[in-house]
């Protein structure tokens, strides 16, 4: 069973302070630290259970500039077999389609039974990528998957959609399948082991390498644009309780009491 | 995999029973450090921590360790096979992610760089600049940089640096954490990138003493960061220092019975066990009464070890912490003092859920002594 992993660096975005870039497209980088993607490192434990179970091999891609190189030293650390990083000027600014364009451009030549991906990016939250992988490898997808089951030539999957629903389907193999977070406990990549991860070789795959049309992928080959973004306006209507932790919980019990809520 | 017998030198155990009969949490969970050691001499032993979860339950506190005639060191075992899950990549999901968050954030806590210094929002405090000469380094620490309740110490050493007219300065959002909890969850790696980095950003100022919070960070940066020695105490050390030459004066008096709590790594680690006594002393109106289990024998607060990260094993019996509040209660203590964050949130949870609030405060030392200024 051989199994490709897409993966994406990432911001972490949870707590920071947001700063806007001056070109007004993207979110300033400066200060921030970068991790896997979530949904992609539940992806890449799933892939590596299934690798310890049936046997086979574990491959991590990403599309991104060296510094992407981090997430993939991580994966080789916690058993990833190999790992690939595509990049070439002419792929910045894609989108999620003209992303998957590199991805499968990369993919279809490689011995792979199932493609593991993340449902969602954190940072743009597009959740496409993997459905236009399969759409361009020509293979069935399933999205969101919170249990999934290897068995001879498919594997059954579990859905999570709206309202708390799960829909089980069988999907034939080779496909792509978007894992959502939760299904499994992801591994602890230990210092120890990124080092020695850090040793072994990446393949680094260019526009050229990979046979890519340039007007095919980056903004040009994009059908979406980000024109500009914005922080969300000032709303009204919240109040915030100051003091320390024992007064403002004590102010909350009161607000919750008055408004009926306990 | 090197056999556990021989990496951690266990061939001289003679099953005297002196380490078991030392443990302060073989009264709460089903570790035998004693049974650790006999399987790792006589067989395989385990495989790493995995196998037997009880050895998460380890504080470190060192007694074991201390107590062995033989000079074993059945701690050094505990931790070794917590490395090996580390290793592994099989840790429990509250360890890893205070893993993940000291590589990527410089703490444990979950919280991003940005916010450490967020405690003295209103303070003014300094932050030194590249080359520049600084007295006193305050290395704050990710615990009362972060935690709420734990802030408190922070913000009371500030000002009674002030008021003794101490020159301090402190790393400002660049400090990242010290490692000793790192060290003791087996994350070996992890560590030696800390003690690089930390002593980086030492080597950029020109440090007369670094002072720090708590006897955790004291006790590596001390200990465990190599050649050359950092020149480190804990804060208590400082305030006895300062109350002594009377360069720190109390004006105010507290008319209250005193307990002290000895922090395993200030006490047991490092042998410091009267200046945060005679701070205490030195305070007015204080009738300071002494612990039955203290000093050397003080009985740990399970917050050590990497403990604070761990969701224990099975356990059984009461909290060490509930028995302490218990024990400084029978004295008729109206504060139980303590010289350490971990300590400190121990004891104080342990006052709520053993039902004894309103009937004794836990306080940390710096408070104490902020209070009577």
């Amino acid at each position: 069973m051989n199994i490709v992993v897409c993966v994406k660096r990432v911001p972490e975005t949870a707590e920071a302070d947001l700063k806007i870039a001056s070109e007004g497209r993207s979110i300033d980088p400066e200060g921030l630290a970068f991790a896997i993607n979530e949904s992609d490192n539940y992806a890449l434990e799933e892939a590596l259970l299934i690798k310890e179970d049936r046997d086979g091999t574990v491959t991590v891609i990403t599309m991104g500039p060296e510094d992407s190189e981090d997430v993939l030293r991580m994966s080789m650390a916690k058993g990833a077999d190999a790992a690939v990083r595509l990049w070439d000027p002419a792929f910045e600014g894609s989108d999620a389609v003209a992303t998957a364009r590199v991805l499968a451009a990369a993919i279809k030549d490689m011995e792979y039974d199932l493609v593991l991906t993340g449902c969602m990016a954190s940072d743009d939250g597009r959740t496409q990528v993997g459905v236009a992988l399969a759409a361009l490898l020509g293979i069935p997808h399933a999205t969101y998957v919170t249990e999934l089951a290897v068995e001879d030539g498919r594997v059954t999957v579990g859905r999570e959609l709206e309202g708390g629903l799960i829909e089980k389907l069988d999907v034939a193999l080779p496909c792509v399948v978007t894992i959502q977070t939760g299904i499994n406990e992801p591994r602890y990549a230990s210092i120890m082991g990124i080092a020695k991860a850090s040793k072994r070789e990446i393949a680094i795959r260019s526009a050229g390498d990979l046979s890519i049309d340039a007007s095919e992928v980056g903004e040009g080959g994009s059908s979406t644009k980000v024109l500009g973004i914005e922080y969300p306006p000032l709303g009204e209507g919240a109040e915030i309780l100051e003091g320390t932790p024992a007064e403002a919980s004590e102010k909350l019990a009161q607000v919750l009491k008055e408004k009926g809520f306990a | 995999m090197v056999d556990l017998a021989e990496q951690f030198e266990l061939m001289g155990c003679i099953q005297c029973g002196r380490c078991t009969a030392g443990c302060p949490v073989s009264l709460r969970t089903y570790l035998n450090v004693r049974k650790v050691v006999y399987e790792s001499v006589t067989g395989p032993g385990p495989k790493d921590a995995g196998e037997r979860p009880e050895v998460w339950n380890c504080t470190t506190c060192r007694t074991c360790t201390d107590r062995c005639p033989k000079g074993v060191k059945p701690m050094e075992l505990l931790i070794g096979l917590r490395s090996r899950s580390i290793e592994r990549g099989r840790v429990m999901p509250t360890v890893r992610d205070a893993l993940e968050s000291t590589f990527k954030h410089g703490n444990p806590w979950g919280r991003i760089r940005d916010k450490r210094m967020d405690w003295a929002e209103d303070l003014n405090v300094p932050v030194a600049e590249e080359g520049e000469h600084v007295s006193v380094l305050y290395y704050v620490g990710c615990t009362p940089a972060y935690e709420p309740r734990t802030q408190g110490i922070a913000r009371a050493l500030v000002k009674l640096f002030e008021a003794a007219g101490v020159p301090y300065s402190t790393l400002g959002t660049s400090e990242s954490c010290c490692g000793n909890e790192i060290k003791r969850m087996g994350e070996e790696g992890l560590f030696e990138l800390l003690v690089e980095g930390n002593r980086q950003a030492f080597g950029a100022l020109e440090i007369d003493v670094i002072v720090t919070s708590s006897p955790h960070c004291m006790n590596t940066f001390r200990n465990e960061y190599g050649e050359p020695e950092l020149p480190v105490i804990h804060y208590s050390q400082l305030l006895a220092d300062l109350l002594r030459d009377g360069k720190l004066r109390l004006s105010g008096s507290l008319d209250k019975t005193v307990t002290y709590h000895d922090p395993c790594f200030l006490g047991k680690h490092n042998g410091i066990y009267d200046d945060p006594r005679e701070v205490i002393e030195r305070v007015p109106g204080i009738e300071f009464v002494e612990m039955d289990r203290s000093r050397e024998r003080a009985l740990c607060c399970e917050g050590g070890g990497g403990r604070m990260w761990v969701e224990a094993a099975e356990e059984r019996g009461e909290r060490l912490a509930e028995i302490r509040v218990k024990d400084a209660l029978e004295l008729g203590a109206e504060l139980l003092v303590t010289a350490c964050p971990f300590c400190l949130l121990t004891l104080e949870d342990a006052v709520k859920t053993s039902g004894s609030e309103g009937k004794i405060e836990v306080i940390d030392l710096a408070e104490l002594v902020a209070e009577a200024v």
